[in-house]
């Protein structure tokens, strides 16, 4: 009975009598699946998910992504997609050659109508790269020329948990391991001491939607790939200082005793969480040591900090977070994701945004510098952007002031900079409208494609078979945008 | 009877065709065929399996001394003839009939016929007779170059050819942009469709003018106007459009490589232009100049082999040794504050010095032990000695360091006296020394020795008085 139910849960591991009556059905389907498919015995030919872990499949131009996402997504309009055609056309209805029979969010489909609103900020030309970037961010602009500014990109969902999720996991459902898991699985950790993926939240001012735990969520990977969610303050992880009394060397007996333990019940029931568990707790442990040191900005230079404007100094703002991504990426994170809520503007967008861009511009411009001056910028790739774009017409009342833009699939921009990106580019092309893309689309599965592409990993290799089939963070679409890799 | 009938009708059958044969091998050139006659061409690939297999078959029972089934040989020559027919109907759909096409065609052609020879002897008795014999070794030996020169055809002229180790060496350092880049790139993606041999499109690729001239479409480049060439536009069209070029089942161009054949033709795709009669801005150098850059991943190639288990008994929670890329014996290693270091776990890791590529050591204590054991990782690429107490006399160990290309060695004590060190590291391509004691004066010295070095030694002044003059005022204003 217990055999059955151990068969059951732990499917791999089997006994004698299980493996010799699968063996034969084995080797028949094996000569099978040579008929069928030649290359099955090539060496040289991709087979499935055929390359070893923690090694990448190519020598890659990253070694380490920071993640700066905009949850709540900011508008394109307001950032990077420059449409002077909105100026012109302000208040009048959008075409309906255009809207092309989009979908709306139960928020504007009562809307009788649908007049275009021009950008809430004026836009400028920046750097050698003449990149057009709003005067919302003009530290960005500053640093135009390390920019590859993507207005193309596309996504499937229009509200924000599946698009949020879509942009995490590579499907709208949730369920399936973040991207930052499956570069843990396939890479595996650079440093021992930290974990592989670390998540660090702030907070804007702005109209929010919720973070949920389960964006940065292993998902049927092993639960040593979770994101590991630090806290701003003094403890960054919770629970991990040992309580008052308990001395390190007690600490260590008692997690051998665990561990022991714990051993004891693997054996028994194959269970391979059980040593992802104890894996874990040597993990922790070491983290008492390695955490501390990595999150305390305090042994930041003043020249260093200045860089990243004065909220640097306040824990848990977002620049105060961009400093901690580039001492974790320093000590070997291999996936740094920030996530800056308060960017849903349905209302009062002229005023929200100027305060949300104001959290965030000038610090993520200083990562960019400061990443450079320290040589990290050629192998550390820096993306910017959030789930998806918005409408350029108006939600609400049609007033320049306090108007607002509703949810949008079809069209958003985000940049990313560094490690194996092309620097001071603009890629793609929204029509004039900015509502639909009509150059070089790039849709969430060749995002994902291009960034796993950079850390040296080709997103058809990487896979886990889970419930009878294989997975990948791509699933069965995505082509990697060769135009923007250096 | 019904033998009777059936080997009049083969006998038949095998005249005719042969008649036939030599009548299109005569008249080739007067042939017009009808589509429908073309297209059985199409089948010569599918065809020619059957003879090979069975005249090797055949000659083989026959020459120890088995009496051979009569059928047997009538199906092998009625296939042999059926295949040349074939052959000969596919060939006229090649409008210049290269030499390889040619020697195929002739060795097909007269094997079929000395089969036919063969199989009139036999039926006149003389089965085993000595003239039947050196037929028969005839037809084997004809079998096998036929086929290769088929295969030659289909496959591109180097199919057989056993890998070029290191082809890049080939390229010298001042190449002939047409003979040495733009060739080289179209042997490896464009010929072995576009030869002499098997002009797809009625394009040939393999010479200048021929790759001006173009195929079916017209002229490919258009020296007037260069965006507008046909090639160009081919290459650029999405994968998915059925005029992109290659097609996309083959290997496609590098975005490099477009670029590289791009600016050639804006240049007037001369075939005696070099790399040194263009200007330093022209973009056409840096494109060259990333394009011979040896691919890592070949001179790693010859790096000594290192075993999986050596890695792991190296690796510990504080050091990771990992391979570069799967399958390479090309390293990356990490060393991390440990609580408890000593230069042993540097030291110590001499059975791997040679095969360390990337090694990154920032942050640690150390001192000339460990210096010294740098100095004998002589493939090192990328090292980073940044906030170590590296200093003027221990920085002389990289001398050796002749494959270096960046060296992160901020915030150390090396002052200028280092300068001298870095000046003769060949391979460097970038430095990074901000927070040093190293002058202006220093940096201008280094810089003027090695123009193309990229020295990053402080941000941009204004770049910064603009970053933190702006938090200053924003909190100024704020609090009017």
């Amino acid at each position: 009975m217990a055999d059955k139910k151990n068969a059951s849960e732990n499917p791999l591991k089997i006994n004698r009598r299980h493996f010799f009556s699968q063996l034969s059905v084995g080797i028949g389907s094996l000569a099978l699946g040579s008929l069928l498919i030649p290359d099955l015995f090539k060496g040289n030919s991709p087979t499935l998910g055929a390359k070893p872990l923690g090694i990448p499949h190519f020598a890659p131009k990253a070694k380490r992504i920071i993640y700066l996402f905009q949850a709540g997504a900011p508008s394109q309009l307001e950032t990077f997609d420059y449409k002077p055609t909105l100026i012109k056309r302000m208040g009048e209805d959008l075409p309906d050659s255009i809207r092309n029979g989009q979908r709306l969010t139960g928020m504007t489909s009562g809307q009788e109508k649908f007049p275009l609103m021009p950008s809430a900020a004026k836009f400028k030309q920046y750097g050698q790269s003449g990149a057009w970037i709003s005067d919302f961010f003009p530290h960005m602009g500053k640093i135009a020329d390390e920019l590859c500014i993507i207005n193309s990109m596309n996504t499937d969902a229009i509200n924000h948990d599946p698009a949020i999720t879509f942009f995490q996991t590579g499907t709208q459902q949730s369920g399936r391991p973040s991207m930052g898991s499956w570069l843990s699985y396939g890479l595996g950790n650079e440093n021992q001491n930290l974990p592989s993926f670390v998540v660090l939240t702030s907070r804007g001012k702005g109209n929010s939607q919720g973070l949920y735990s389960k964006l940065w969520s292993s998902g049927f990977l092993d639960s040593k790939h979770q994101g590991v969610l630090m806290r701003s303050g003094k403890e960054p992880v919770l629970y991990l200082n040992d309580p008052d009394g308990l001395s390190r060397s007690d600490k260590r007996h008692l997690l051998d005793h665990v561990s022991s333990l714990n051993k004891m019940h693997h054996v028994e029931t194959g269970d391979d969480e059980i040593e992802s568990r104890i894996a874990q707790y040597e993990m922790a442990y070491r983290m008492q040591m390695s955490v501390p040191d990595v999150m305390d900005i305090k042994k930041e230079p003043e020249s260093i900090t200045k860089l990243y404007g004065e909220d640097v100094q306040v824990a848990g703002t977002f620049a105060a977070n961009a400093l901690r991504a580039r001492r974790l990426a320093e000590n070997g994170v291999r996936f740094i994701q920030l996530y800056h809520q308060g960017w849903d503007q349905h209302g009062n967008l002229p005023s929200e945004m100027a305060g949300q861009a104001k959290d965030v511009d000038q610090a993520s411009a200083a990562l960019i510098l400061d990443l450079k001056q320290r040589g990290m910028l050629d192998d550390t790739l820096v993306i910017w952007g959030g789930e998806f774009g918005r409408t350029n017409f108006c939600q609400g009342k049609f007033d320049p002031k306090t108007f607002g833009r509703d949810h949008h699939p079809r069209a958003f921009s985000i940049w990313m900079a560094g490690g194996g990106i092309k620097p001071g580019i603009t890629y793609g092309q929204t029509d004039e409208f900015g509502y639909n893309v009509v150059k070089n689309p790039v849709h969430m599965h060749d995002f994902h494609a291009t960034l796993m592409h950079t850390m040296g990993i080709d997103h058809e290799q990487l896979t886990y078979k889970y419930q009878g089939r294989r997975f990948r963070l791509t699933d069965i679409a995505g082509n990697v945008i060769n135009d923007i890799l250096s | 009877m019904a033998f009777t009938i059936k080997k009049s009708w083969s006998d038949a059958l095998v005249f005719g065709l042969s008649v036939f044969l030599i009548f299109c091998l005569i008249f080739e050139s007067y042939i017009e065929l009808p589509s429908l006659v073309g297209w059985l061409g199409n089948w010569h690939p599918l065809i020619l399996h059957f003879p090979i297999v069975l005249l090797v078959l055949a000659v083989y029972v026959n020459l120890v001394k088995k009496k051979i089934s009569r059928h047997l040989l009538t199906l092998a020559t009625l296939t042999a003839l059926i295949t040349a027919v074939t052959g000969f109907f596919l060939s006229l759909g090649a409008n210049n009939k290269g030499d390889i096409l040619f020697w195929h065609q002739w060795l097909g052609s007269g094997l079929a016929l000395i089969t036919a020879l063969w199989y009139w002897l036999d039926g006149q008795k003389l089965g085993q007779h000595i003239l039947v014999k050196i037929l028969q070794v005839l037809i084997v030996v004809a079998t096998v170059f036929a086929g290769h020169y088929g295969g030659m055809i289909t496959h591109g002229e180097d199919f057989l050819a056993l890998p070029s180790g290191n082809s890049l060496d080939k390229i010298p350092k001042d190449p002939i942009i047409y003979d040495h880049i733009i060739t080289r790139i179209v042997d490896e993606k464009c010929a072995s469709c576009h030869n002499p041999n098997k002009q797809k499109g009625e394009y040939i690729m393999t010479s200048l003018k021929d790759l001006i001239k173009g195929g079916k479409t017209g002229k490919a480049i258009d020296l007037e106007h260069p965006d507008k060439s046909e090639l160009l536009r081919r290459l650029h069209l999405p994968k998915e459009d059925e005029e992109h070029m290659p097609p996309s089942e083959k290997k496609q161009l590098t975005s490099i490589e477009i670029e590289l054949i791009e600016e050639w033709i804006r240049l007037d795709a001369s075939d005696t232009l070099k790399l040194h009669h263009l200007k330093s801005d022209e973009p056409l150098v840096a494109l060259v100049n990333t394009f011979i850059r040896p691919d890592a991943t070949i001179t790693w190639r010859k790096l000594p082999e290192v075993d999986n288990t050596i890695l792991e008994n190296l690796s510990s929670d504080y050091l990771t040794v990992k391979r570069l890329a799967n399958g390479t014996d090309a390293l990356s290693l990490n060393m991390y504050a440990p609580p408890q270091y000593s230069e042993h776990m540097i030291t110590g890791l001499t059975p791997i010095a040679q095969n360390i590529i990337e090694l990154d050591l920032s942050g640690l204590p150390i001192a000339e032990k460990e210096m010294a054991f740098i100095g004998t990782c002589i493939n090192l690429e990328k090292l980073e000695i940044d906030r170590t107490q590296v200093n003027d006399s221990t920085v002389t160990q990289l001398k050796a360091l002749n494959k270096l290309k960046i060296l992160k060695i901020f915030d150390t004590a090396i002052s200028d006296t280092s300068i001298a060190v870095f000046k003769d590291l060949q391979s460097l391509e970038k430095i990074f020394i901000k927070d040093t004691r190293i002058t202006n004066q220093g940096v201008l010295e280094l810089q003027n020795t090695r123009p193309s070095l990229n020295i990053t030694y402080t941000i941009d002044e204004e770049l910064v008085s603009y970053f933190i003059k702006d938090s200053v005022s924003e909190v100024i204003s704020e609090k009017k």
